[in-house]
């Protein structure tokens, strides 16, 4: 893992300071509220429905045991005993005290974590795929370009007050697990046809209330040449993204409006000018960075002979929760936070500590968080399987439904969100409960629930895909089918008219009683059987018939 | 202050130290309970309110006061928008959350909560 340099350590020791100076100025009276919120929001301190909220950063979703005890430390000692994993990858606590934050972000420090970034119109935390660095299917791990972009992007004095906020994540796998193509840039790491490393970069995704899946704007970037081509993309947001309007400030409305062609030719122009320059990024220093991500010592083991006892639900948890690792010998587990009828993505301290734990007994050190509100132990000896699904299961941490119905995201909605028009977790709760008996048989389905239309809960690309609004006062849903956030990403269709917050529980069940009926087999999973048939014998199910 | 109610109204802010929801109760202090909350009910009283919470802003007690619409049934108040139900009553899945863990009794006394100044002050 990447570890700070004097550099780093001093720099959010000085901004912690910085803001332990604004807080008193604040609560003095010296500062007013309108004078405080872009320094708070800068430093991750929302104001929310019923407290303040803090937003941690984890960078590409990456933690060690020591950084998830110290969350569990905050989570019993400044919140209420729990935190919240976020489809940004990061951690928030709902219930701090403002006065208590810089005590907070004091801690923090201590193991190399921060909240910069995590609000504004600057770009935000990188987020990675979450499997990076123990997946076969990718060409190298992506977290040190990651970790590049990040140094490159804190506190960058040309683009911390841009149009809107910036959105970047990297994937190095033809299986795009984050979501990369809904992203302000995203970036594919591959080999380019002369076999060395660069990138295919997207541009222009998002969700929220203009939803777009992103544009190829280049092909073949060399990896030395990242951040130059980087800069050149942000450079043009800066200057042409609309400061007139919120709503259209974000880059992919620019990307619409003047179209790629046009965007691309005064990217290009603005890159060849600065391409050779400062930027460039030399070999040893990717070198340098890379070897922070380095695989651990793997050992050669074989699985134990008997890796799956007589133990249905141990078995089924391999066969749901583990994925294939590049090491043989070992497995990438999926630490579900997904109880059946649960909140997505809250953890205990408890369970953080739990966590923290097994990560460091069994999976060298090492924690993910997944942009599905999940975590995943990335490096686990296929012997030791049982032994971790044992402590995952005392720590109520086994659940086997990755991937499946109840698997859902959920953004805070309505029961925290200020933003929010209706609650998501009761919802996802139903949902979950309703849908459980028959996950297995139901298979691969990905639903994802927004209280808003800002999208944290990605309903635009939830093959179920549900968004709270307020209709006369009260809590309204719409449904959206077809969507996806993976290598084959599209946004969601709207059914119709919307329902109600029991209306939409057995609407969702309406539409997955009807693909049952309908697909071919237990191999066409949702999506497949949706873009056979079409959005109308759900639409048929859900308003026509009794 | 955006939101102007028209009906019934009580007013509502964040504490600023904390930033928990708060209302102006009928003692004239901040309460973490709706159902101590001062009700306007004429266009001057609502004025009054308004006035109340931009000058407890401006002495940096709450943060963005604005009005709540209630309805008056049986004795309690009930916001008209369901935002400002769940506002008023806390997140609904708190009983769900792992390990959440209530905070001891968090009211700080009514002596600490009240403040000397008065609606007339404020207006």
């Amino acid at each position: 893992m990447y570890r700070y340099d004097e550099f780093d350590a001093a720099f959010v020791r000085q901004r912690v300071a910085q803001f332990r100076d604004q807080v008193e100025r604040r609560t003095s009276g010296e500062l007013t509220e309108d004078e405080f919120r872009p320094l708070r929001l800068m430093n991750g301190v929302y104001l929310q429905l019923h407290a303040y909220m803090l937003r941690i950063a984890i960078p590409y979703g990456t933690l060690s045991s020591r950084q998830m005890r110290k969350l569990a430390h905050i989570a019993r000692t400044y919140d209420r005993g729990t935190g919240h994993f976020t489809t940004r990858q990061n951690l928030q606590f709902n219930w701090p005290k403002l006065t208590e934050i810089p005590d907070i972000l004091d801690e923090l420090a201590e193991v190399e974590m921060h909240a910069i970034q995590t609000s504004g119109n600057c770009i935000r935390n990188v987020t990675a795929d979450h499997f990076a660095g123990a997946t076969g299917d990718e060409v190298a791990d992506p977290r040190p370009y990651a970790e590049i972009i990040r140094q490159w992007s804190s506190l960058h004095p040309e683009f911390s007050f841009l149009p809107r906020k910036f959105k970047v994540a990297v994937i190095a796998s033809e299986h795009d697990r984050a979501a990369m193509q809904l992203h302000d840039i995203g970036l594919h790491l591959k080999r380019l046809q002369d076999g060395r490393l660069g990138f295919a970069v997207y541009v222009g995704g998002g969700m929220g209330r203009t939803p777009f899946v992103a544009k190829k704007i280049r092909d073949e970037l060399p990896e030395e040449d990242l951040l130059s081509y980087l800069e050149a993309i942000l450079r043009v947001y800066n200057l042409q993204g609309r400061r007139d309007n919120k709503f259209k400030a974000r880059i992919k409305i620019l990307i619409h409006e003047a179209g790629i062609e046009a965007i691309r030719a005064e990217v290009e122009e603005e890159w060849q000018r600065i391409r050779g320059g400062a930027l460039k990024l030399p070999a040893e220093e990717i070198a340098r960075i890379a070897a922070y991500f380095k695989p651990p010592g793997f050992e050669t083991r074989p699985a134990k002979a008997a890796l799956r006892p007589a133990d249905r639900a141990f078995d089924r948890w391999v066969t749901r929760n583990t994925h294939v690792h590049k090491q043989p010998g070992y497995a990438i587990v999926t630490v579900s936070l997904k109880p059946i009828g649960g909140v997505p993505g809250d953890a205990s301290a408890a369970q953080m500590d739990a966590v923290a734990d097994i990560a460091e007994r069994y999976s060298f050190d090492e924690v993910r968080v997944t942009h599905e509100q999940n975590l995943v132990l990335p490096h686990v000896s296929l012997g030791d399987l049982w032994e971790v699904y044992r402590a995952l299961k005392e720590a109520d941490l086994a659940e086997s439904n990755a991937g499946l119905a109840t698997d859902i995201i959920a953004c805070p909605g309505l029961d925290y969100c200020a933003l929010a028009n209706a609650r998501s977790i009761p919802i996802a709760q139903r949902i979950s409960e309703r849908l459980a008996p028959r996950q297995d048989e139901i298979g691969d389905l990905k639903i994802k629930i927004s209280g808003c239309i800002n999208a944290c809960g990605h309903h635009h690309v939830g093959h179920i895909g549900i968004l709270g609004v307020e209709k006369r006062g009260e809590e309204h849903y719409q449904l959206l089918l077809g969507g996806s956030g993976a290598e084959d990403a599209a946004i969601g269709n709207i059914t119709g008219p919307g329902f109600g917050p029991d209306g939409i529980v057995d609407a969702v069940e309406k539409v997955v009683d009807r693909y049952l009926e309908l697909r071919s087999g237990p191999d066409e999973p949702f999506l497949a059987a949706y873009g056979r048939l079409g959005a109308a014998p759900f639409k048929e199910a859900l308003y026509v018939a009794a | 202050m955006s939101k102007r109610a028209t009906g019934s109204s009580i007013l509502t802010a964040n504490r600023l130290s904390d930033g928990r929801a708060v209302f102006l109760d009928f003692e004239g202090a901040w309460n973490e309970s709706i159902d101590v909350a001062l009700v306007a009910r004429a266009s001057q009283e609502i004025a009054e309110l308004e006035a109340r919470g931009a000058f407890d802003a401006a002495q940096n007690l709450v943060v963005e006061p604005y009005l709540v619409e209630v309805r008056e049934t049986e004795g309690r108040l009930m916001p008209v928008r369901q935002r400002e139900r769940v506002r008023a009553g806390g997140p609904s899945v708190l009983d769900d959350v792992p390990g959440y863990a209530a905070p001891e009794t968090a009211r700080v006394p009514l002596a600490e909560r009240r403040t000397d100044r008065v609606l007339e002050e404020a207006a």
